[in-house]
């Protein structure tokens, strides 16, 4: 067993080392914070104004128990730790399934006694196992920090449920197509839908049954710290298991490299977009950007229909404004504060859109499909310089649609922002996806086994020391340091384009350094 | 630049690949001739893929030049004019078809024979209208032989370009570099395909261990390798212990009273005057095939 399941452990032991860092770090940041903040109980109940806010309950979720800190951190956080860590786990399952599979080294596996059932068993089984552990350690932070063991213990159940659902939902994928992209791509759409369900039902009274259907509407149906229920509980775990009992039928019932869903093989030659190098690069970018397009427009157009609402509640609460304020999102009482903020947070988006495009390039030249290409009168330079420009067109185009996104949800909400002041806004946050594709860029000159994790981290990373430094006033040299630093908060206030040009000069340099490294060093493969 | 390069379709200067520790190429100096199909052999690890790869610009040498019809390997936008090449592991966009792979290589490149590569998809039966996500091996292979000979590339470098196709298939490829080789390009065959090579190719290189330790035209090889001589004769024998004595002759076997054989490497002169005292009825000489002539090679240890 040992011996089998070791494959499995080293593909995704990096992966599970950041997880084990980031998703206890991020709880136990705000457990912290919320003492410094909150330690007048006058405050405290001032909290509870929120909880009657509806664009808030879209947003976040129903918050309950927010007087204790594990309560608070539960409603602030839990949504996006419960997104980050199951986009881990069905990404980390496609690719540990699907994607072994596909590069044929799962043959060689399968030529033992295992047969294929038994094989994703225990990919899967590996994966589950290591949101175990990412619960127990987020479970630890919490009781640690002196937050409550028995809320912790039910969050902790709760995230780690809601994490192995979408490692069995990735493993499904994995099982239903013979491609790991796809199947990537089908199960991020599900978590996708799944996070558009959870604001419904939070937002429409209605629909509030909807929430038992979502992991983060059981999670919240759970109420850690509140009423500790189990039941909900059970629910998610009967559905992880389900789930992933489907995908290793599933799995029983098909032939090794392929899928269940076997679309016709053949179809007639579509030769649009395949005539020239650029062609060709967009021909690559289009599929997973309308993709990524349409999950950020659907986001926005929810963030602009909320906008009257939040900022209406801000200004009746002008406490919740101050503290937003001090946590780095200035005039968010008013329409253009509010967007403003929200669109220097597109940059993650855009940023981790860019690395991952690069992160493709780079594993297309791993699996060899680029020799065709590079054997062709063509300097690798050129190439890479083509792809550069078509994916800062990408990030630009999908830049443009969140803002007109935003544009239209606000003025269907009723409230006030010109379409020039959106785009104006969104494009505010390119030159920070343009800095990570020229980290991404450098990555595949000097280090291309790190492309996706060096290029996301000047929009991840550099977001989550902007807001450490905010919130534990470490020094300002130090909140320099991220890219955040040089962005205005546009549309509330005129761009910095001094700090924006200064960004894409050093992408410049990033990318003319990248090209140069691999323009000179072997190719992989 | 070395002197004559635009006659050479390969050139290589003391070309030497290390990765760490390992030298995977060592002073390789080769020249390959414009119009000539060249075999480059060797076992697994000798150091032929690094070769191909540095050839294509693909690895960056450690020490020494290779050239490609006069232009530096390392300069792709230049050498890759001159060449196709064929991998013998072919990885393409699962989600392509046959038919777009082609049209996209043909597109980027400097441009193709688009009437002979309709010939050639009929000639290797290539279904272009399938996902080249569901090719077999050989299916993505011929996918590359179909680009590779389209484009009528003065140099055509080829890494084991039969190992997935079937034996008429195989048939079809020695028959396309035959056509090649009539039309005035050149070909670099690496392949472990040592009939293949026998078939098509006039001069072979061999590598071991990273070092080239034979080039030489296959009549040659041959000629100065192990060929084995089976003697017939009437009467009393040949003195067995005098030709045991003769340099080059080894494997004296009596097979009968009236029969033995020996192998003999280089000239059989001073052999055939002592066989010569006896009366010889009989002489076969079978030159050894290149297989023979491969394994001689790795048979015994690097010098």
């Amino acid at each position: 067993m040992i011996t089998f399941v070791r494959p499995a452990v080293r593909l995704i032991r990096y992966g599970l080392l950041i997880m084990l860092i980031l998703i206890p770090g991020l709880s136990t940041i705000v457990i912290v914070q919320y003492r410094y903040t909150f330690a007048n109980p006058a405050e405290v109940n001032s909290l509870q104004v929120l909880a009657e806010n509806p664009a808030i309950r879209v947003l976040f979720g129903v918050p309950l128990a927010l007087d204790t800190a594990g309560g608070f951190t539960v409603w602030r956080t839990g949504a996006i730790v419960v997104a980050i860590l199951a986009s881990w786990a069905l990404l980390t399952a496609t690719r540990i399934t699907r994607g072994e599979e596909q590069s044929g080294r799962w043959a060689l596996l399968l030529t033992g006694r295992l047969r294929l059932p038994a094989v994703v068993a225990q990919h899967l089984l590996v994966l589950l196992i290591a949101q175990i552990l990412v619960g127990s350690a987020l479970a630890l932070g919490f009781i640690v920090t002196g937050a409550g063991t028995r809320g912790a213990l039910i969050y902790a159940l709760g995230v780690t449920f809601a994490a192995m659902l979408f490692a069995a939902v990735g493993t499904l994928c994995a099982q239903l197509v013979d491609e790991r992209r796809t199947a990537s791509g089908i199960a991020a759409a599900v978590l996708g839908l799944v996070l558009l369900l959870r604001m419904v039902a939070d937002g429409v009274e209605r629909l509030g049954w909807l929430a038992w259907l979502t992991p983060f509407g059981l999670l919240a149906e759970a109420e850690p710290y509140a009423a500790n229920r189990l039941a909900p509980l059970a629910v998610m775990a009967a559905m992880a298991l389900t789930v992933g009992g489907i995908a290793v039928l599933a799995a029983a019932r098909r032939d090794a490299d392929s899928g269940l869903i076997t679309g016709s093989s053949t179809r007639p030659g579509r030769f649009r977009l395949l005539r020239s190098t650029p062609g060709f690069a967009v021909r690559r970018v289009l599929p997973s950007a309308f993709g990524w397009a349409a999950g950020l427009c659907t986001y926005f157009l929810v963030i602009g229909l909320l906008a009257r609402s939040l900022t209406e509640f801000l200004r009746a609460n002008p406490r919740f404004a101050d503290l937003a304020a001090q946590a780095g999102f200035a005039g968010l009482a008013t329409v253009q504060g509010y967007v403003a903020a929200l669109f220097l947070l597109l940059a993650i988006p855009l940023g981790v859109f860019a690395a991952s495009r690069l992160s493709h390039d780079a594993a297309d030249e791993a699996d060899r499909r680029l020799t065709a290409v590079f054997c062709k009168p063509l300097p690798r330079s050129r190439w890479a310089l083509v792809q550069i420009v078509v994916i800062v067109g990408a990030v630009v185009l999908l830049a443009m649609g969140s803002g007109a996104a935003t544009a239209t949800g606000i003025v269907l909400a009723g409230a006030d922002l010109r379409l020039t002041e959106a785009f104006a806004g969104a494009l505010n946050a390119v030159p920070v996806a343009v800095l990570c594709l020229g980290a991404a860029q450098a990555a595949i000159g000097w280090v291309p086994q790190a492309v996706l994790a060096l290029g996301a981290t000047p929009a991840v990373g550099g977001f989550l020391l902007t807001v450490l430094v905010d919130t534990f006033d470490w020094p300002d040299w130090l909140g320099q340091l991220s890219p955040f630093a040089y962005l205005a908060s546009v549309p509330a206030t005129a761009p910095n384009w001094a700090g924006a040009a200064g960004l894409i000069g050093v992408s410049v340099l990033l990318v003319g350094l990248g090209i140069a490294g691999f323009a000179r060093r072997d190719l992989r493969g | 630049m070395p002197a004559q390069t635009a006659r050479d379709a390969i050139q290589t200067i003391g070309l030497t690949k290390r990765f760490g520790q390992t030298l995977a190429l060592d002073q390789l100096n080769l020249t390959v001739t414009a119009g000539e199909v060249f075999g480059f052999l060797g076992p697994n690890g000798a150091g032929k893929s690094t070769t191909i790869r540095l050839l294509l610009g693909f690895l960056r040498a450690t020490a020494g030049q290779a050239w490609i019809f006069g232009d530096a390997a390392a300069d792709a936008a230049a050498a890759h004019r001159h060449l196709a090449y064929v991998p013998a592991d072919v990885a393409l966009w699962p989600a392509l078809t046959g038919a777009e792979t082609l049209e996209l290589l043909a597109d980027i490149g400097p441009g193709i024979d688009h009437h002979y590569r309709d010939e050639l998809i009929q000639r290797f039966e290539l279904e272009v209208d399938r996902k080249c996500g569901t090719y077999s091996t050989g299916n993505r292979q011929k996918v590359a032989l179909v680009a590779a000979f389209a484009t009528r590339a003065p140099l055509l470098i080829f890494d084991e370009p039969t190992s997935g196709l079937d034996p008429l298939m195989e048939q079809q490829v020695r028959q396309c570099i035959a056509a090649a080789e009539a039309r005035g390009q050149t070909v670099f065959l690496s392949s472990h395909h040592l009939t293949e090579v026998e078939a098509v190719c006039q001069r072979v290189g061999i590598l071991r261990e990273g070092r080239l330790v034979e080039v030489a035209e296959l009549s040659d090889l041959r000629r100065l390798r192990l060929t084995e001589m089976t003697v017939s004769f009437r009467g009393a024998p040949p003195d067995l212990e005098q030709l045991c004595r003769v340099t080059g002759v080894s494997n004296v076997q009596e097979l009968s009273p009236s029969r033995l054989s020996l192998t003999l490497t280089g000239t059989p002169a001073a052999a055939l005057r002592i066989l010569a005292n006896a009366e010889v009825v009989g002489l076969d000489v079978r030159e050894p095939s290149l297989e023979e002539i491969f394994l001689e090679y790795y048979g015994q240890p690097a010098t």
